[in-house]
């Protein structure tokens, strides 16, 4: 039932927005946060109360079938879907109260803003909760829509509409695999159920092979729509739709598919171990490589873009990483407590959900405010600015990993789990090191990017084009720089209080850690042994104890430190370290263009593409014109030759047309009657 | 009782000479005076098959055909008129502008 009030709201405000005062908001308030109290009724249910025991409801109907197959729609909750519709329904809420006020500009193009953010929502949610793969896959791709027509809101602005078509085609890509992989699991099990897919683990481990390259093809789809690498491509460009989009796609929806889908499809991949690692290693890569572009960008929001990438990768690092450790200890006979890295990504997708729509509605309210989005044209935004730089650095805090807030738990969790399998398998010890340096890297570049935003002097340097004062004569024009004060204005309080609210979430959502018998008692995945007595002092001794949360601890504060070192400015606008000092080097100052221009990614898929696909397509060219238009052209003049015959028929005069007619019925009676009878024919 | 073939020859025979009419006929009028013994060849047949089958519906479907056919002429004199206060003619042979 949830999903349906966003999807009525959007039919309402498509058709009645206009007569909206807020030009569809309220609508989209009220179907959005009708769906937000049920999403959170559900949560509290199964989280809180834990009434279904680690197992799952299913309600479903027949929705076309025969014979040999049906296919059902209905729904399926289990912890899964529960804590995915916590964080879509109530971050989904926020922002639209948020947008509200930051859409107010747009006029009456806010009817399109909020139904198209309806429809993304009530989608989102419907994938949340759909009891079979078929079911994803229609909602899947319904999410891949919304968030192309909301990515290319602007669409009279060239960079949106080809960032848009980016993100849809490059999504694309994953769901041909996603496709592929389903037809695969429906060829193999004759089912795509969740609930008759899972049941049966011996069947599933009997066809192995079949099983890996069906989870090699769902992760394929989770890789494109949740940007990883290669597929990464099109998520910076995605800035190109309002913040609040961006904050919606990054913290709840979209991309949160992905993460979802392999969570989903979590039975099947604990069978193949090739896939947890493959997983486990794009995971760890992306992570790595998206964090290091993020160090180097100047656009606020492309940073928030690489930063979420990198999360990503963290999330499915854990979850690659769970997978693995749950194969190896069926295959080793070991018995299996609880897999940490499921629990771990999945804590570390809930966290990450709170502090990246903070984040990005924080950077949303800075934009608004000073109209731009370069960090280098910002600065001293603390004083004008104090409810959004308090909550937003709350935000950074967060994600970089500090202890007590909410990234330091789940990010410790990932990392501890990783280096648990790194004792068994080799790879993860590599991939352990490059998640330790990620972690490094993301507390520096969002230290960064606060710095750069509320530190400082409130001025900047603008260049502008003056005409010299022999312009008359000459023509020339001068370059002249010039210090203005940046007006910044603090966000109205209808922004302010989802980011108060996220901030909230962001800094003590790391404490659902010890909900009941901890946060793995209700997320978890295989066999949950039930515990005596409080475990709340037993992780906090296991957390304490270990050497690996100092260490990550360590990690974290030299980040934070050299960010802050790097990028704290005074009131002279100095910094304590000079970032030239980085830039001008000879090591890193190579480094620093290489990640500047995004490894050059885009340019080698350009390349690629004008080598392979130009010859291609001249091919193709080739074969149109000659082939293809030669049988069209020929079809053509055929048919004219034969009318320019035939119209010598149609003569003006009536008798000829009625003649015509009594003679071809004359002609039809005589051959259905006589002639037909005669050769013994019949109709 | 006069045996329904006579009926179905005669009225075919008013068919021919409808169409012969509708063919043959360069005025309009004439030409709708065809049409209408074409449809009374129809209504013939109808009136004979129903009173041989002892049915009432065929002759009540003759009414209908009357009916229509009335509305038609009215429909095609005034058509005619017009035609004829705009191009002073109703020969079919001098009214042939729409074509190729």
């Amino acid at each position: 039932m949830i999903p349906v009030f966003p999807i009525i709201s959007f039919a309402l405000i498509i058709l009645f927005g206009m007569y909206d005062p807020r030009r569809g908001g309220l609508f989209a308030l009220i179907g959005v946060g009708l769906s937000s109290v049920f999403s959170m009724a559900v949560v509290y249910e199964v989280l809180f109360q834990d009434s279904l025991h680690g197992g799952f409801i299913e309600s479903t109907r027949t929705w076309f079938g025969g014979e040999t197959y049906s296919f059902e729609f209905g729904t399926y909750i289990d912890s899964l879907a529960a804590i995915l519709l916590l964080v879509v329904g109530f971050v989904s809420y926020l922002v639209v109260l948020f947008s509200i006020s930051y859409m107010h500009e747009e006029g009456d193009r806010q009817v399109r803003y909020f139904g198209e953010i309806c429809l993304f929502v009530g989608v989102m949610l419907g994938l949340v909760i759909a009891n079979s793969f078929l079911l994803l896959f229609i909602f899947w791709e319904l999410v891949g829509v919304c968030s192309y027509l909301l990515i290319g809101f602007w669409y009279e602005k060239p960079s949106a509409a080809s960032a848009a078509k980016k993100a849809f085609l490059v999504t694309r890509v994953g769901d041909v695999f996603l496709l592929l992989g389903l037809v695969i699991l429906f060829n193999t099990f004759g089912t795509l159920r969740y609930s008759e897919l899972f049941s049966d683990p011996e069947l599933l481990a009997a066809n192995a092979t079949e099983v890996k390259w069906a989870t090699l093809c769902l992760f394929g789809g989770a890789v494109g729509k949740s940007a990883q690498f290669p597929l990464h491509v099109w998520l910076p460009d995605a800035m190109e739709g309002p913040t609040t989009v961006s904050a919606l796609i990054h913290a709840a929806t979209m991309v949160k598919a992905g993460v979802f889908l392999v969570a989903r499809a979590y039975p099947l991949i604990v069978h193949s171990p090739d896939t947890a690692i493959y997983i486990a290693v794009t995971g760890g890569v992306t992570a790595f490589i998206a964090a290091s572009m993020a160090m180097v960008m100047n656009d606020i929001k492309r940073v928030l873009a690489y930063s979420t990438i990198s999360q990503l990768g963290y999330m499915f690092l854990a979850l690659g990483t769970g997978a693995w450790a749950f194969w190896h200890a069926a295959e080793a006979g070991l018995e299996i407590h609880h897999v940490q890295g499921y629990t771990a990504g999945l804590f570390h997708l809930m966290n990450h959900a709170f502090f990246k729509a903070l984040l990005f509605l924080g950077a949303g309210a800075v934009i608004h405010s000073v109209h731009t989005q370069d960090m280098r044209e910002m600065g001293g935004l603390r004083k004008s600015m104090p409810i959004t730089s308090l909550t937003m650095g709350l935000g950074v805090l967060s994600i970089a990993g500090v202890p007590f807030f909410s990234g330091f738990w789940s990010k410790d969790e990932i990392l501890e789990a990783v280096h648990r399998n790194g004792e068994v398998e080799g790879i993860f010890g590599i991939l352990w090191w490059l998640a330790l340096l990620t972690a490094a890297m993301t507390a520096f570049y969002m230290t960064r990017l606060w710095m750069m935003t509320f530190s400082g002097p409130d001025t900047r340097k603008i260049s502008e084009m003056k005409p010299s004062k022999d312009h008359e004569g000459t023509g020339n024009w001068e370059l002249s720089k010039k210090e203005v004060k940046i007006h910044a204005h603090e966000a109205p309080l209808v922004m302010t209080i989802p980011l108060m609210l996220l901030a909230f979430m962001a800094v003590f959502s790391g404490f659902l850690l010890f909900i009941g018998e901890g946060f793995g008692s209700r997320i978890y995945f295989g066999h949950h042994e039930s515990t005596e007595g409080p475990i709340q002092w037993e992780i906090i001794d296991h957390i304490l104890s270990s050497s690996l949360t100092y260490l990550s601890v360590i990690v974290g504060l030299s980040g934070v430190t050299l960010g802050y070192l790097f990028y704290k400015r005074g009131s002279d606008g100095k910094s304590i370290l000079s970032t030239s000092f980085i830039s001008d080097n000879i090591v890193f100052g190579p480094l620093h263009i290489f990640l500047s221009n995004r490894m050059y990614m885009a340019k080698l898929f350009d390349w690629f593409g004008m080598r392979t696909w130009d010859t291609f397509a001249q091919a193709c060219d080739w074969f149109d014109r000659n082939i293809v238009d030669g049988l069209v052209n020929a079809t053509a003049s055929i048919t004219q030759f034969f009318s320019n015959e035939v119209r010598k028929l149609n003569s003006g005069f009536t008798g000829h047309y009625a003649s015509l007619t009594v003679g071809g019925l004359g002609a039809i009676v005589l051959i259905t009657r006589i002639v037909m009878p005669i050769m013994g024919w019949s109709i | 009782m006069i045996d329904p073939i006579n009926f179905v020859v005669f009225s075919s025979i008013l068919l021919l000479i409808g169409a012969y009419g509708v063919i043959r006929n360069k005025n309009a009028i004439v030409v709708l005076m065809s049409v209408e013994i074409m449809l009374t060849a129809a209504n013939i047949n109808f009136v004979a098959f129903s009173t041989f089958y002892n049915v009432l519906s065929g002759q009540i479907v003759v009414l209908f055909v009357t009916t229509i056919a009335a509305a038609e002429v009215a429909i095609g004199l005034a058509i005619l008129l017009s035609l004829f206060k705009q191009r002073d003619t109703i020969e079919l042979d001098l009214l042939n502008r729409l074509r190729w």
